[in-house]
């Protein structure tokens, strides 16, 4: 029964987003025999310890070990171990009276305050009779853990656990009481009306008001369960959806969304790239590595071995078109590149709809968000003219222009009929080592109107489509393969 | 696993109190991370901003349990003839020579290349044996007959490779030597091992899932006072209680690099020598760099340091 908390635990760790490994299961399971359930705090310290690896996993930790070990679970958890002491029983039992409900008089008398005089003397001859359905009995005469395991179970048979979006929550908690045996209860209740003696009505009345506390506590259930399983399981089919939407389609309301994606993404990329690197022959001599390894040549120097080993990163330059028909595009091209800053630390940006402007110092002084927006405000207006935009780039950064250069140009390749200068392109992709075209609109349209895109593909090493996160994503870790 | 000494960590609460008698105050959370990792026999990596008693904590530990602390301080460039075993090649080379000299003697009576070849195989792979071998910290603290505490000091600095070199290490409390073969540590004696990082940048997850995680977050105000008054007694109540409660308004600021307990105490340590009795914007303004390390987080602070410094003495005074 513990053993099943715990993996239940894991689960919805799991499903918050922890990264827990099946030896850390078992590393959890050791740790909670030695610590035992009797201290809270100290069993969450210690479990933290075990299964939470960084401090947002931390953070995601406390937060779903509130909401999975509430009071209730943490009671019966308790119980479970201590199953025989009769007295921790007992103490559970008077807790459960004096928290939350302390107007439900549960049949031991004393307490029915609340609904008149009459009712102490008059609880006396209730408690002689007794419910006859099973559900009645258990709710005025059970303890309040037999209630919580009752539920549990029911809950378990009607798998509340795979519980997906809100709207199922009425469903599932009608699924909950039916198998509780409401029907019963039901049943019971409508015959002691139908009859007129005082203790029979008196009894109706209160199963009604156990019932009514029932449906409360089982709905409460199944939102724990909700937020425990679908909460999450819901995030992560959004984010999906997310991922594949054409970026064009996005609202502002899901921009936040999209960044968590887009720094979850970067973060992804960072762990398989920043791990490349390679030994370079150049550098400083290392004497010691060198003398161990040419002992086996008798001592003689053949096979020098160096200090220095360095990290090749790309030099990349990034164009983006930030004018409004692919603003959007550009904004989430941008917020990439700046998430991989510690992996691509070498990379200029470019904003332009005619004329053409850097914004790498505006990216490296305030935050993404501030960029962006100052970005869009200062270069978003006005047509869109790739021609003045490349006469620009030859005038102020074709020098810095090298053979382990990246060039990316975000961009509809729409000119307005204006020059097209692909000329200049063709000099940037001679002298460049890749020059990568991103274009957001579909192959299909690339020579439709006033796409210049023909005439600019001959002068790229890459075109593509680029209109969703995944593209994205694609993209730069292609750039990040051809560079290591 | 036993340790001597190993009474003195037998709960939590025992723990803590002991390492108060060393002046070290720790949360709950600490004394529980070093229960754990004693019982259930894990390395722990603690995480936690600069300055927050990361690597005095496996220095407590060790004072504590009476036992050697091994400490592998890491930096890029790392490898493992530093962390875990070198052959002493200048013993080697000088064995060789001699070798050389006595050669004809050995081989004497050996006909044929075969015969030679089979006597010399007779040597066996000295060159390559426990005498030859120089331990390095890792290597130390497995062969340690009494236990000890192992410190790997911001692990963080250290290469992605020597990351996986210390997977071995952690999770079996052995390393392979190739020439020789693993070596183990006594199943009774596994040393404790504390690893540090701050977090400059993200541990592998496969070196994080060896570990228990304990991250220290700056302490809150109450714990400081604690702290402060174990380390430097001598520092007046009023005064600690200003020290403190302005520390921790800095905290809240937007700062490079905000204060951190060690600049806490050193800051104590000052205002004693200065024989100061309450805090007072001037004396503050000559004392800034104590706490401050960047020049730019002295300029912030000190257009406000009126505000601050009378939230401190009010803050004081209320409670």
């Amino acid at each position: 029964m513990v053993d099943t908390t715990l993996v239940d635990f894991v689960k919805a760790l799991r499903n918050a987003d922890l990264k827990v490994s099946p030896a850390e299961t078992l590393e959890a399971m050791q740790c909670m025999n030695l610590v035992g359930y009797q201290d809270r705090r100290f069993l969450k310290d210690s479990l933290s310890m075990v299964l939470a690896k960084t401090t947002d996993e931390k953070d995601a930790f406390d937060a779903c070990f509130n909401r999975f070990f509430t009071a209730d679970k943490f009671r019966q958890a308790i119980n479970d171990e201590l199953d025989d002491d009769q007295g921790s029983d007992a103490d559970n039992a008077d807790d459960f009276d004096s928290d939350a409900e302390g107007n439900q008089p549960a049949g031991k008398g004393g307490q029915g305050g609340g609904k008149g005089g009459g009712e102490s003397e008059a609880s006396e001859d209730v408690t002689a009779l007794p419910p006859t359905s099973a559900l009645g009995k258990l709710l005025l005469q059970g303890s309040r853990a037999e209630l919580m395991i009752q539920i549990a179970e029911a809950g378990r048979e009607v798998e509340v656990n795979k519980i997906v979006v809100f709207t199922q929550k009425g469903l599932f908690t009608r699924k909950i009481m039916d198998t509780m045996g409401l029907k019963g209860l039901q049943d019971e209740i409508g015959e002691l009306q139908n009859q007129n003696a005082k203790p029979e009505q008196q009894l109706a009345g209160r199963l009604k008001v156990a019932r009514d506390q029932l449906r409360e506590r089982v709905r409460d259930h199944v939102e724990r369960q909700f937020f425990l399983h679908a909460d999450e399981q819901g995030k992560q089919l959004r984010e999906e959806l997310l991922k594949k939407v054409k970026l064009s389609s996005l609202e502002k309301r899901n921009f936040k969304d999209v960044q968590e994606i887009v720094l979850k993404m970067a973060k992804k990329l960072i762990a398989i790239h920043s791990k490349r690197r390679k030994t370079y022959k150049r550098g400083q001599l290392d004497v010691r590595k060198t003398l161990r390894h040419n002992m086996q040549y008798d001592g003689m120097f053949f096979d020098l071995r160096w200090k220095a080993s360095k990290v090749d990163r790309p030099k990349v330059m990034c164009i983006c078109d930030v004018s409004g028909s692919v603003s959007n595009y550009s904004r989430f091209l941008l917020m990439f590149l700046y998430s991989l800053a510690s992996i691509l630390p070498k990379a200029r940006s470019f904003a332009f709809s005619s004329d053409l402007g850097e914004v790498t110092k505006l990216f490296e002084e305030s935050s993404l968000e501030d960029a962006l927006s100052k970005t869009m405000r200062d270069y978003g207006n006005g047509s869109t003219d790739y021609g003045r935009m490349f006469q620009d780039f030859k005038s102020h950064c074709m020098d810095d222009v090298n053979n382990k250069t990246t060039i990316i140009i975000l961009g509809d390749a729409r000119n307005n009929y204006g020059d097209a200068r692909s000329e200049i392109l063709r000099e940037m992709y001679d002298k460049a080592k890749r020059v990568i075209w991103l274009n957001p609109e579909p192959r299909s349209s690339w020579a439709v109107g006033d796409s210049e895109m023909k005439k600019y593909t001959a002068a790229c090493h890459q075109t593509e489509v680029c209109n969703s996160l995944q593209h994205l994503e694609r993209v730069v870790s292609n750039l990040l393969k051809t560079a290591s | 696993m036993t340790l001597k000494n190993a009474d003195k960590l037998a709960s939590v609460e025992v723990i803590k109190h002991n390492f108060e008698q060393l002046n070290y105050i720790c949360s709950l959370q600490i004394a529980t991370a070093v229960f754990l990792a004693y019982h259930l026999g894990k390395p722990i990596l603690i995480e936690g901003p600069p300055g927050v008693g990361k690597t005095e904590l496996a220095k407590t530990t060790a004072e504590l349990l009476d036992i050697d602390c091994i400490r592998l301080q890491c930096y890029e460039g790392l490898d493992e003839s530093k962390a875990i075993y070198e052959w002493k090649y200048g013993k080697q080379l000088l064995y060789t020579q001699v070798l050389k000299e006595t050669l004809s003697e050995i081989l004497e009576g050996a006909t044929g290349l075969a015969e030679s070849v089979g006597k010399l195989h007779e040597f066996g792979d000295i060159f390559f044996s426990e005498e030859f071998l120089e331990p390095r910290p890792l290597l130390k603290a497995l062969k340690n007959e009494t236990g000890c505490v192992l410190l790997i000091d911001e692990v963080d600095k250290s290469d992605h490779e020597f990351e996986s070199l210390l997977l071995e290490m952690l999770s079996d409390f052995q390393l392979s030597i190739p020439e020789i073969g693993t070596v183990k540590a006594h199943p009774d004696r596994k040393p404790l091992v504390f690893l540090t990082s701050n977090n400059t940048r993200e541990i592998s997850d496969a070196l994080k899932r060896r570990c228990l995680h304990l991250y220290i977050p700056f302490p809150d105000a109450n714990l400081e006072k604690q702290i402060i008054q174990a380390r430097v007694p001598e520092l007046a109540e009023n005064l600690r209680n200003q020290l403190v409660t302005f520390i921790q308004e800095l905290r809240e600021m937007d700062l490079k690099k905000v204060p951190a307990i060690s600049e806490t105490i050193d800051w104590a340590r000052t205002l004693i020598l200065l024989h100061s009795e309450s805090l007072n914007p001037e004396l503050v303004s000559q004392t800034l760099n104590v706490i401050l390390k960047f020049q730019e987080d002295i300029e912030a602070v000190d257009s406000e340091l009126q505000t601050i410094t009378n939230k401190a003495l009010k803050g004081n005074q209320g409670s």
